[in-house]
């Protein structure tokens, strides 16, 4: 009608997009701190029951300081958490199971969502009267100590639903099987006068119908990175090649920059037999034994198209991040592209393979070290068990699947016993371990660190050196927190009152133990 | 007097904060510009040339002065050889081909440097444009509901999303969006608010709602005096009101200061109505010579051409040729509608309908539309779309009339 009067161009209202720090891999979850997924773990869980099970754990809402009341941190009721399955090996999902949340606030008098006290707190005898002459002597005004989601201290409780939502081929939901309701969230771990979090997170553990096992709640962050070094473009606090000596320890010679932090967590445990194709339990050898597992977290969308029924709450949504294998997005995908990634699908993930077979992190490595880390020349095939389904995690026979970030877990290969595993999984030997599917005590960042520069996952190459391409390391072994043994296999959320962050020089607390531990 | 700037060269200059007392009058694109040369100045290179060259694209849009574009390719051109392939000069090249009507190339050159950059908003934005002008609304709409998507709020998806639902037939929805843009978009900004006034001032006066959509231009033009699409719009509002004398004299202003082709057809059309009928036929003299010199170009006046031709000129034919011209480049709405209304006038009324029926099926409930919907309806013997169409038309525009006679 007039001219130039489509030429829409307006001002940019936002600032422009920063890439640096971990967990805010992608510029709209570092604007989106409650729907920021941090690990996506998938593991045969190792607690020693013969039955076979896969625990599934989800961790969002990055680095969350445990003395920040006097909210704390809750999971977001406007966010659709889901984890998803790919059976049939083409990136798509075959099964979801979907995490809502709710809240009830039930303190409204008080300051802050959480108090307690050993035997609660009364007003004393001199304690003045209301302002109409009702005396308050006796009343109470701490509540107990808070011990189960019954206790009045408990002033934000939150609930949510789990629901298992199946697939058809062609996308449309098949079935959607709500498997439990009302299951109470555990809250952060305020610190020990207010309660015992250690009920509140054995409380939280929901065993479902079906040998189902659910949980959701703030806990330790179970990652574990230098990453202040790993960010300052890769300036660890010890050299990145480790010694034999450090890479076999079972200590930390640098900083976790990540101790003392809480994550929120949402882990489902499943029979096997619920995520395979076949509905059963496959051996390791076969290609129906290996799956895709991805995390993702949602938000209502406002659509070009107004909906005709707006107050509808089941979407559509629009994926604000999703996750496959860790560090893919941190440290694979290019600046220009990470929102495309978070909010794409795994199965068009073809579109990035310029990435992922010839990653920018192995020639930063290179350049960086003056080439004393030899890598191999692109395509980088060797990383294809990462983003397909290929050996030494699917068996022979299983259809490659399209390119796609996606956790692969062969099911069939039985856990290994904690005693015996190695934190460097599949390259130290322990076939349970990440690459194929990842445990909460597999060392990823060292293993993402050998595995991008070549030569662990295929036939070393020309140049490789397995003292130095093989020992790339953060120095940074093990978490700072003992992880449980059984469901959900994360370690209790540090207290706000005693929480302990390390500093450099400072390896801290080694699985529990050391002198830096906190209280 | 050295500029300071808080600009990034990565950043569009538009959306940086530029406290320059020393222009404190000065438009938004004015202000651009200045801190583009400063920035040249103390660091000549490709991202300067390329900041310059948006600002000048900026400035053709407040002004309506295409000249600036040509002066943004040129320094677009520059900034080529300086840094082949450079994405900031690849994108401020896509703003100027919009600006030129250049609709095919943009979204060529959109395809392509959305594929090497998928978070770049300001590339999706353009790409959503050039897609909707060339009628690819499927397209268009996936691409502005990723724009909405990355960045809840953003005003380029905004504005997108609005003038899509308009299309799309939902003008309340986009009343919604745009006000939602205005909301976000800060004071200093002055011809991006006055912009987006006068976009609500248009679909308040689609929906019928005159005083809305008389405040919102004279909003506009408060925030940017002499702005050329206001008081275009505010021209249309009084004709609305039945003020075609106060309208014509307004659209004397706005062609004087946007001598378009195209603004020449409006005013000889007002003036018409107003009973000027010797200023009326030098208007549409003056409109013809323009349009049919550039009507082979893509920055063209052909679909006012073909009503010219229609309805003014008594060349039917000439109507139709150049409507076949342009249906053959873009099918969006506003083509397909001047085609069907120069297969109208050449008396071929069931292939008239059905180009109709497609530009309808879009979804768009724009009153003209309607109205233009009806009467070739009617002539094809469709009596059930012709009445409600007409009535439609007539309810939400009863100033339009529903007269169907060729000629002044």
């Amino acid at each position: 009608m007039q001219r130039n009067l489509l030429s829409l161009a307006l001002a940019l209202a936002f600032a422009a997009p920063a890439h640096a720090a971990n967990h805010r891999e992608a510029p709209i979850t570092a604007l989106d701190h409650k729907a920021d997924i941090t690990d996506v773990y998938a593991f045969r869980s190792y607690d020693g029951d013969p039955t076979p099970r896969v625990t599934l754990i989800l961790g969002v809402d990055p680095l969350l300081e445990p003395a920040n009341g006097p909210n704390w941190f809750p999971f977001d009721p406007d966010i659709l958490y889901e984890l998803k399955v790919d059976n049939n090996h083409d990136a798509k999902p075959d099964l979801a199971f979907q995490f809502r949340f709710s809240t009830e606030q039930r303190l409204a008098g008080l300051f802050q969502v959480f108090a307690g006290v050993e035997g609660g707190a009364s007003a004393p005898a001199n304690a003045p009267p209301l302002a109409d002459g009702t005396p308050t002597a006796g009343s109470p005004i701490v509540p107990d100590r808070i011990v189960g989601f019954d206790s009045p201290g408990l002033g934000q409780l939150q609930h949510y639903t789990v629901t298992l939502v199946r697939y058809n081929a062609d996308g449309s939901v098949k079935s959607r099987q709500l498997l439990g309701t009302d299951l109470p969230a555990v809250p952060a771990n305020v610190g020990p006068r207010t309660m015992d979090y250690g009920s509140l997170f054995n409380a939280g553990i929901q065993s479902l119908n079906g040998g189902v096992k659910a949980f959701a709640g703030t806990t330790d962050d179970a990652f574990w990175i230098d990453l202040g070094g790993a960010f300052d473009t890769f300036n660890t606090h010890v050299f990145p090649v480790l010694s034999a000596e450090q890479d076999a320890a079972a200590a930390n010679i640098a900083p976790d920059t990540v101790a003392g932090y809480a994550v929120n967590s949402i882990a489902i445990e499943v029979p096997v037999a619920w995520l395979t194709e076949t509905g059963k339990v496959e051996g390791a050898d076969s290609p129906a034994a290996t799956i895709g597992v991805w995390g993702a977290t949602s938000r209502p969308r406002t659509t070009v198209r107004r909906s005709p029924e707006p107050a509808t709450s089941t979407g559509p949504w629009r994926q604000v991040q999703r996750m496959g294998n860790p560090l893919i997005n941190e440290l694979i995908i290019g600046t220009g592209s990470k929102d495309r990634f978070s909010m794409d699908l795994p199965s068009n993930d073809a579109q990035f393979t310029g990435f992922f077979l010839d990653p920018a992190l192995p020639r930063v490595i290179n350049a960086l070290t003056g080439g004393a880390v030899a890598i191999p020349a692109p395509p980088r095939l060797d990383l294809l068990p990462l983003v397909t389904y290929a050996a030494p995690i699917a068996a022979a026979g299983t259809p490659a699947g399209p390119v796609a970030d996606l956790l692969r877990l062969n099911t069939g290969v039985a856990p290994t016993d904690p005693a015996q595993a190695s934190r460097l999984g599949l390259l130290g030997g322990d076939p349970a371990g990440f690459p194929n599917g990842r445990r909460v005590f597999d060392d990823v960042t060292d293993i993402a660190l050998r595995v991008a520069v070549g030569g662990v996952l295929a036939a070393p190459f020309e140049g490789y050196n397995p003292d130095i391409n093989g020992r790339l390391g953060d120095g940074v072994n093990v978490n700072d927190q003992p992880y449980r043994l059984g469901f959900p296999y994360l370690a209790d959320a540090p207290s706000g009152r005693d929480r302990r962050h390390l500093d450099p020089g400072e390896p801290g607390c080694t699985a529990g133990g050391g002198n830096d531990c906190p209280k | 007097m050295r500029l300071a700037t808080r600009c990034s060269p990565l950043l569009f200059a538009l959306a940086c904060a530029l406290p320059l007392p020393v222009f404190a009058d000065a438009s938004p694109a004015q202000r651009a510009m200045a801190a583009a040369e400063a920035s040249l100045a103390r660091q000549p290179g490709a991202e300067g040339l390329a900041a310059l060259a948006l600002a000048h694209a900026r400035r053709a849009r407040e002004t309506a002065d295409t000249d600036h574009y040509l002066g943004a390719m040129a320094l677009l051109d520059q900034a080529e050889n300086l840094a082949p392939g450079n994405a900031l000069v690849a994108r401020n090249r896509i703003w100027v081909l919009l600006g030129q009507h250049e609709f095919a190339r943009a979204q060529e050159a959109a395809s392509a440097l959305h594929r090497r950059h998928p978070d770049d908003l300001m590339v999706l934005a353009m790409l959503t444009d050039a897609r909707i002008e060339l009628g690819r609304y499927a397209e268009a709409e996936n691409s502005a509901q990723w724009l909405l998507d990355m960045r809840p709020g953003n005003i380029p998806g905004l504005t997108r999303a609005a003038y899509l639902r308009e299309i799309f037939g939902d003008p309340e929805g986009a009343l919604e969006l745009m006000a939602e843009a205005l909301r976000r978009t800060r004071d200093g900004e002055t011809e991006d608010r006055a912009w987006l006034m006068t976009q609500m001032s248009h679909l308040s006066l689609s929906l019928g709602r005159l005083p809305a959509a008389a405040r919102l231009a004279d909003e506009a033009l408060a925030a940017f005096p002499g702005y050329h699409y206001a008081l275009a719009q505010k021209a249309r509002v009084l004709a609305a009101r039945g003020d075609a004398f106060g309208a014509a004299t307004l659209l004397e202003t706005h062609v004087a200061a946007a001598p378009h082709p195209e603004n020449y057809y409006y005013l000889g059309e007002a003036l018409a109505r107003a009973g000027r009928t010797a200023a009326a036929r030098a208007a549409y003299a003056e409109f013809e010579a323009r349009a049919v010199a550039e009507s082979l170009g893509w920055d063209n006046a052909n679909r006012e051409l073909v009503y010219y031709y229609a309805d003014v000129a008594g060349k039917p034919a000439e109507a139709l040729a150049v409507a076949e011209r342009e249906i053959a480049r873009r099918r969006d709405v506003a083509t397909l509608q001047a085609w069907a209304w120069a297969l109208h006038r050449n008396g071929r009324q069931n292939e008239a309908w059905a180009a109709m029926e497609e530009a309808l099926a879009v979804g768009s409930r724009e009153p003209e539309l309607l109205r233009r919907a009806g009467l070739i309806a009617r002539a094809a013997g469709k009596v059930e779309p012709a009445g409600r169409l007409l009535g439609e038309a007539r309810r939400l525009a009863p100033w339009l009339g529903d007269g169907d006679t060729p000629g002044v």
